[in-house]
């Protein structure tokens, strides 16, 4: 006990801290046997790595040298082909002249993006804003009313990406949630008919209900209600994000204890009322950490659509690389491409991790 | 009021019922009537019929002169052993990452997470695109070939490895010999939850005793470099390496996550009870804490399999003709859409489902048991 009661040096030199955090990397690094084999393993590996990788990112590469020429002598990455390419990268083939209209829609939908994930405001104002916006976004995008017109096969890009992305939800969420809601039916033929619709949408992959969508509905439509390439793949992705959604949705739905419906009966509540004041509010908020996961995989999803010709990021990208002025720097463009798919899901990833820690809003 | 509420249930199901049936009904007919107008014949005769098609590469053995029914068949093949390659070789390495990911030294765990990180938030075709376009600019061409183990050579024109092939004296007696192997396996299986200890040994014992009494013989071939091209071994083109590498990374990241949740998922307090009764390490390992971590990571790691088959379609993106690459192809030469839609819907919900069904009888035999 004597050891404990030796007087401490009220402050350690700035030199014992220094000793402290290194000993502790050390430690960290090379304490057992195990971690020092680790070290050297991973050690080995990124100082293989990860300079070549350096050197070719940033200390060979062109940035901003407008000159296609310096591409074709440096060793490094092209940048400045992303730079010069920017916008053909970002909105395809949208008319030149009429660029600021899908970079405001981008603006747009990104910034209401960010204020829907604000728990504060999830109200019922929120559907309206966004309906609100939506309408902005088509006329923007597609003109008409003092805009000149431009039709969705000139759209391209970002903008696709997001609209694709956000308008296939948000149609597919009240869907998901009926068919949740059927597949817990006590009615047979509703419920078999929701098992089915969920289960074998499920189990496709969503390239061939991607490309289903776009051979069948010539097919099954008459020729004047046939819709074009763009709604086609939205309906495709629509369907697909619903079937995802009700399975997220119906296992918030048997989180919710039976007690929940008796309070309901009790009270004289009739079906629909029962779901949306007492059922649903409870389930969504219990299932919010799974949805957030299903949009990630929706965002990513999005990028698909160029295999039933849609004009997305990747085309849009593809497009540019044509250009023989420039010594079509691939890597860069799809390193550029992937950086915004990353961006996008990576912050909605943090988002549902933070939802996650918050756990569920006591009512 | 019971009587109420089922009569309205019934109407209602019944109005549910006509909906859809005429909703089906109209889509029949419309469907025949632009056929018809089109002047497209139905029916699967065709498949019989020499394809005509070319593809460009193949597990099987493919021509094009071969019918429709074989080269759907070879495009079911890639599919196949893309999936099989990339689930074998993603649980192996999603098993490693997501274990370095829980250890305490920070540069394994972290270049661990960067990897996760990369998978889980980047599209799946982005990656494999990304991969495609790096592939001529890393490797070298194919004289000066990187040799990065014996019998593996890497370059542009792809990877070559060594290929084993099998010689069978009387492929009957290895039939037989397989068969008993794995019906000791199953009867091992049902009889115990963890097979005892010698019937691993015996199993493989039988299975070689087969091969053996079968005559057969193995043949590595070896791939040279004969001045311009390799000859013998086995060939992985670029467009088959990119969509393995690619799909590998991808899936290793969500085997990785699955793993660690399910590591993390067993307390401390499992390791501390074993210790308590005096159970050395490995048998804490093998009784306690793997059965309760299996029930854990099997049903995601199930969904996770079911992904793999799903974006192996992503192979159209750098031209591998998977199954849905050769069913598109033969639907736009042959004008058969209808038909080859429902081989397509056919084909992978069989496939998700017969994995699947095998996943539940898995993990219904790993389940608790409950009284």
């Amino acid at each position: 006990m004597k050891a404990l009661s030796l007087p401490l040096p009220a402050e350690p030199m700035p030199g014992q801290i220094r000793f402290g955090a290194l000993r502790r990397s050390a430690m960290l690094l090379f304490g057992t046997p195990l971690n020092a084999v680790l070290t050297l393993l991973f050690g080995v590996l990124l100082v293989a790595t990860v300079p070549p990788m350096l050197r070719w990112l940033v200390i060979d590469a062109v940035l901003f040298d407008p000159s296609p020429r310096a591409c074709r002598v440096a060793a490094g990455a092209c940048w400045s082909f992303i730079y010069a390419k920017s916008g053909q990268l970002l909105f395809g083939i949208y008319p030149l002249d009429e660029r600021w209209r899908p970079a405001i829609v981008c603006l747009l939908i990104l910034a209401l993006l960010a204020w829907s994930v604000r728990p504060a405001s999830w109200a019922p104002r929120l559907a309206a804003l966004w309906m609100a916006a939506l309408v902005l976004i088509f006329w923007l995008m597609a003109g008409g009313f003092g805009l000149a017109e431009v039709p969705t096969s000139s759209w391209g890009g970002l903008p696709v990406t997001l609209i694709l992305t956000v308008v296939a939800i948000g149609v597919a969420f009240p869907v998901g949630i009926l068919l949740a809601l059927a597949r817990r039916s006590t009615m047979p033929a509703i419920r078999i008919g929701a098992v089915v619709l969920i289960e074998s949408v499920r189990g496709l992959p969503l390239l061939s209900i991607l490309f289903v969508a776009s051979i069948m509905m010539p097919l099954f439509l008459p020729e004047a209600l046939l819709p074009d390439k763009f709604v086609r793949a939205l309906v495709a992705l629509t369907i697909f994000a619903a079937a995802y959604l009700a399975e997220v949705i119906r296992g918030g739905l048997q989180a919710i204890p039976n007690g929940q419906y008796e309070a309901a009966a009790a009270l004289g509540l009739p079906f629909w009322r029962t779901q949306y004041l007492v059922i649903l509010p409870q389930a969504i908020q219990v299932a919010i950490p799974a949805l957030a996961n299903t949009i990630i995989v929706m965002i990513k999803n999005t990028s698909l659509v160029l295999v039933v010709g849609l004009f997305d990021l990747i085309s849009s990208g593809k497009a540019a690389l044509a250009d023989p002025d420039w010594p079509s720097p691939a890597a860069e463009t799809f390193l550029f491409i992937g950086a915004i798919f990353f961006a996008l899901s990576f912050s909605f990833a943090r988002f549902a991790d933070f939802l996650e820690r918050r756990g569920p809003t006591a009512h | 009021m019971l009587s109420d509420a089922r009569t309205r249930s019934i109407i209602i199901q019944c109005a549910l019922v006509a909906v859809a049936a005429a909703f089906a009904a109209l889509l029949v007919s419309t469907t025949f009537a632009n056929l018809r107008a089109r002047g497209i014949p139905i029916g699967f005769d065709f498949l019989t019929m020499p394809s005509r098609i070319v593809i460009s590469e193949a597990i099987l053995t493919y021509k094009s002169r071969d019918p429709y029914y074989w080269a759907i068949a070879t495009g079911l093949a890639n599919t196949v052993f893309i999936s099989a390659v990339v689930i074998v070789f993603s649980s192996a390495l999603g098993l490693v990452v997501g274990i370095t990911r829980l250890s305490s030294n920070p540069l394994a765990a972290g270049t661990c997470r960067v990897w996760v990180e990369v998978a889980r938030n980047s599209p799946p075709i982005v990656l494999l695109i990304f991969l495609y376009s790096l592939w001529w600019k890393v490797l070298p061409p194919v004289g000066e070939a990187l040799n990065p183990l014996p019998g593996v050579y890497a370059s542009m024109r792809g990877f070559v490895v060594p290929a084993v092939s099998m010689d069978v004296a009387t492929p009957g007696l290895l039939v037989i010999a397989l068969a008993l192997a794995l019906a000791a396996a199953g009867w091992a299986a049902a009889r115990r939850r963890w097979l005892p200890p010698l019937t691993a040994p015996a199993i493989l014992a039988v299975g070689i005793a087969g091969l053996w009494l079968a005559d057969a013989k193995f043949f590595v071939d070896w791939p040279t470099f004969t001045g311009s091209n390799f000859k013998g071994g086995k060939d992985l083109t670029p467009e088959l390496s990119t969509i393995l590498i690619g799909l590998i990374i991808y899936t290793t990241g969500f085997v990785a996550e699955i793993v660690r949740g399910g590591v993390l998922s067993v307390g401390r307090g499992q390791w501390d009870a074993g210790h308590s009764l005096g159970l050395p390490r490995g048998k804490i390992l093998r009784l306690i804490i793997i059965p309760q971590m299996l029930r854990v990571i099997v049903p995601p790691l199930n969904s996770q399999y079911i992904n793999v088959v799903k974006n192996s379609t992503l192979a159209i993106a750098v031209g591998y003709p998977d199954f849905l690459a050769v069913m598109n192809t033969i639907i736009s030469k042959s004008s058969h859409s209808i038909e080859g839609v429902f081989i397509i819907l056919g084909v992978y919900l069989a496939l998700n489902l017969s994995l699947s069904s095998a996943a539940n009888w898995y993990n219904r035999r790993i389940a608790i048991v409950e009284r």
